[in-house]
């Protein structure tokens, strides 16, 4: 298949890459492309199901909320201890305002 | 008494006193020890916690506590979290995370005297069925070792299959409970959505993901269900319906049932072992004294293509917590966008690269309501297409696997043919109905097949019945596959 006529082109896949938060190798375009138009293409197959078919969208089941009391939590203090930096309880990230941030 | 006692069989043992839970659990770590090697089902043996936890155990016995998995040595993916353990989903961007205590599953093991020997390995993130995407090393089938044990429970399934334990869990989104079963010749139940709490499971994809257990029977199963199934408040997706009685099911029969075979699974260029094999189950039901049927369930046909948009979807969004700030190692310090993009780039694997991409683009403007939407609309349709069918069947019936274990590296370079192999477990995920996997037969060549029976939502006790039936029938061989070297 040419990337032309692929569905996902590597420079979509560059794209896609880049709002999912992934660095991927320039040359190994090419090839997440393929195999991602390949499994789009079959996904396409969706497209054969006549509108009619569609009737009005179910009502979902209720979502069944708990009562909002309020019960010991626990676990907080493990969970945050697997942040790869701490300081004083909190997890550190790189500066995000000012000089250097980003 | 077979050479590997089951799951009930050492419950039984265990709360009569005839054994001890630490002897049970010695015996266990024992035979992973001698067979693991070449199997490779663990990330990890955890036997010193195993043996205090078995300790515990005979000391409730002692007290007098009767408990319904008394000593019981099992196999846990790494996904659900046990407390004292880490839960890395056989991924490097989890390695060493360790959660804060157990999954509602792991506290209802443990309080029903269950004992955790090992971490079982899994495709990274439960994506994948073959058990190759694990992070850590490829886990080898005990029935043929170059070929792959299923996945992505695959870890959960090659143990039991070797005899290591008696029985295991593992999580099912779209097949990894079943399909494994399936090519390791063991069984493998997914309950109905919201039967199992998954408060403590890694989440893949959360409107699919499922806890289930798998055994050497459909007894075992069923108590193993039995002990974890229910409302729990921490997992609003848990039904309050009353569980049943799905050991009281077992000797109920198939008399007076009506089996729908699933006219979709007779496809062109199924293998023809498992066609053949498909037939056999026709004739132990017919044998057992169900009526059949044949029903259809149109959009089965094209399950897959709603399922690889819907999980997809949801794995992109459920996967975006992991980034290099709360868990796992970080990879960069440069930027707070680097940080993210380098620690997430080196932390996942290239099939969980694929699904994210794969969700993004199907959830990214523009492609939205083609992809997604449209997805979640044929599911829909798919839910009553399943609706009219068990308005005239009890149970469905099809095979769990289109064909055998297929040879480690076969399919690697080819996802799409990968994805297909969960061809006939997918449509029970996506309707969230339970399905469970029993052993049918042996090919030629000496591998497992299974045979799939599927139940309207939160009918386990009927498909446990159906399947206990055919498992009567079908007279798996309860020999372990050879393990030696």
């Amino acid at each position: 298949m040419s990337s032309a006529s692929r569905v996902v082109t590597p420079q979509g896949v560059r794209e896609i890459a880049s709002l999912a938060r992934l660095r991927l190798a320039e040359g190994d375009l090419p090839r997440w492309s393929e195999q991602l138009s390949r499994v789009v293409e079959y996904i396409d197959q969706l497209e054969g199901i006549p509108e009619e078919a569609f009737g009005a969208p179910a009502a979902g089941e209720p979502t069944l909320l708990r009562e909002d009391d309020p019960r010991p939590g626990g676990g907080e203090a493990a969970l945050a201890a697997n942040a790869p930096r701490r300081l004083h309880g909190y997890g550190v990230v790189p500066r995000v305002v000012g000089p250097g941030g980003g | 008494m077979s050479a590997f006692p089951g799951v009930v069989e050492t419950a039984e043992a265990v709360n009569s006193g005839r054994r001890r839970a630490e002897d049970v659990a010695r015996e266990s770590l024992a035979r992973i020890g001698d067979g693991d090697g070449r199997i490779r089902a663990f990330l990890e043996v955890t036997g010193e916690l195993a043996l205090a936890e078995a300790r515990s155990v005979d000391a409730r016995i002692a007290a007098g506590e009767r408990l319904p998995l008394a000593g019981v040595p099992l196999a846990i993916k790494d996904n659900i979290w046990i407390a004292g353990r880490t839960a890395t989903c056989a991924s490097r961007i989890l390695a060493g995370f360790r959660p804060p205590g157990d999954s509602t599953v792991g506290a209802r093991l443990r309080q029903a005297g269950a004992v955790f020997v090992g971490r079982a390995n899994m495709d990274e993130f439960a994506m994948g069925s073959s058990t190759e995407n694990s992070s850590s090393h490829v886990t080898r089938n005990p029935w043929d070792r170059e070929r792959i044990p299923g996945g992505s429970s695959g870890g959960s399934a090659a143990a039991v299959a070797a005899g290591f334990v008696p029985g295991g869990f593992g999580s099912d989104t779209g097949g990894s409970i079943r399909q494994p079963a399936a090519c390791c010749g063991v069984v493998g139940f997914k309950p109905t959505y919201g039967r199992v709490s998954r408060s403590g499971l890694v989440a893949f994809a959360s409107s699919l993901d499922q806890i289930g257990p798998l055994s050497r029977s459909v007894a075992d199963a069923a108590r193993l269900y039995g002990a974890v199934a229910g409302a729990d408040p921490l997992d609003s997706t848990t039904s309050a319906l009353p569980v049943g009685d799905p050991e009281g099911a077992l000797e109920r029969g198939v008399r007076g049932l009506t089996v729908g075979f699933l006219e979709e699974a007779q496809l062109e260029g199924l293998d023809p072992e498992v066609a053949a094999n498909l037939e056999e189950s026709r004739r132990i039901f017919r044998d057992a004294g169900a009526r059949l049927i044949p029903v259809s369930v149109p959009r089965a046909s094209v399950a897959i293509a709603i399922y690889y948009v819907l999980a997809s979807a949801e794995a992109s969004s459920n996967l975006a917590r992991f980034d290099g700030v709360r868990y796992g190692p970080r990879a960069s310090e440069e930027s707070l966008v680097s940080l993210y993009v380098e620690s997430r780039t080196a932390g996942f694997g290239a099939e969980v690269k694929r699904r994210i991409l794969l969700g993004t683009f199907a959830l990214a403007s523009g492609y939205y309501e083609a992809y997604y939407g449209r997805a979640l609309r044929a599911r829909q349709l798919l839910r009553e297409d399943f609706a009219r069918a068990f308005a005239s069947a009890d149970v469905i019936v099809c095979p769990s696997i289109p064909a055998p274990a297929f040879r480690i590296g076969e399919k690697t370079a080819d996802p799409l043919t990968m994805y297909l192999s969960d061809i006939f477990t997918v449509p029970a995920s996506l309707a969230g109905l339970p399905a469970i996997s029993v052993p049918s037969g042996l090919t030629r060549g000496g591998l497992p097949l299974g045979i799939q029976v599927l139940g309207p939502a939160f009918a386990e006790d009927t498909v446990f019945a159906a399947a206990r039936a055919f498992e009567i029938g079908a007279e798996f061989p309860d020999g372990l596959p050879g393990l030696e070297a």
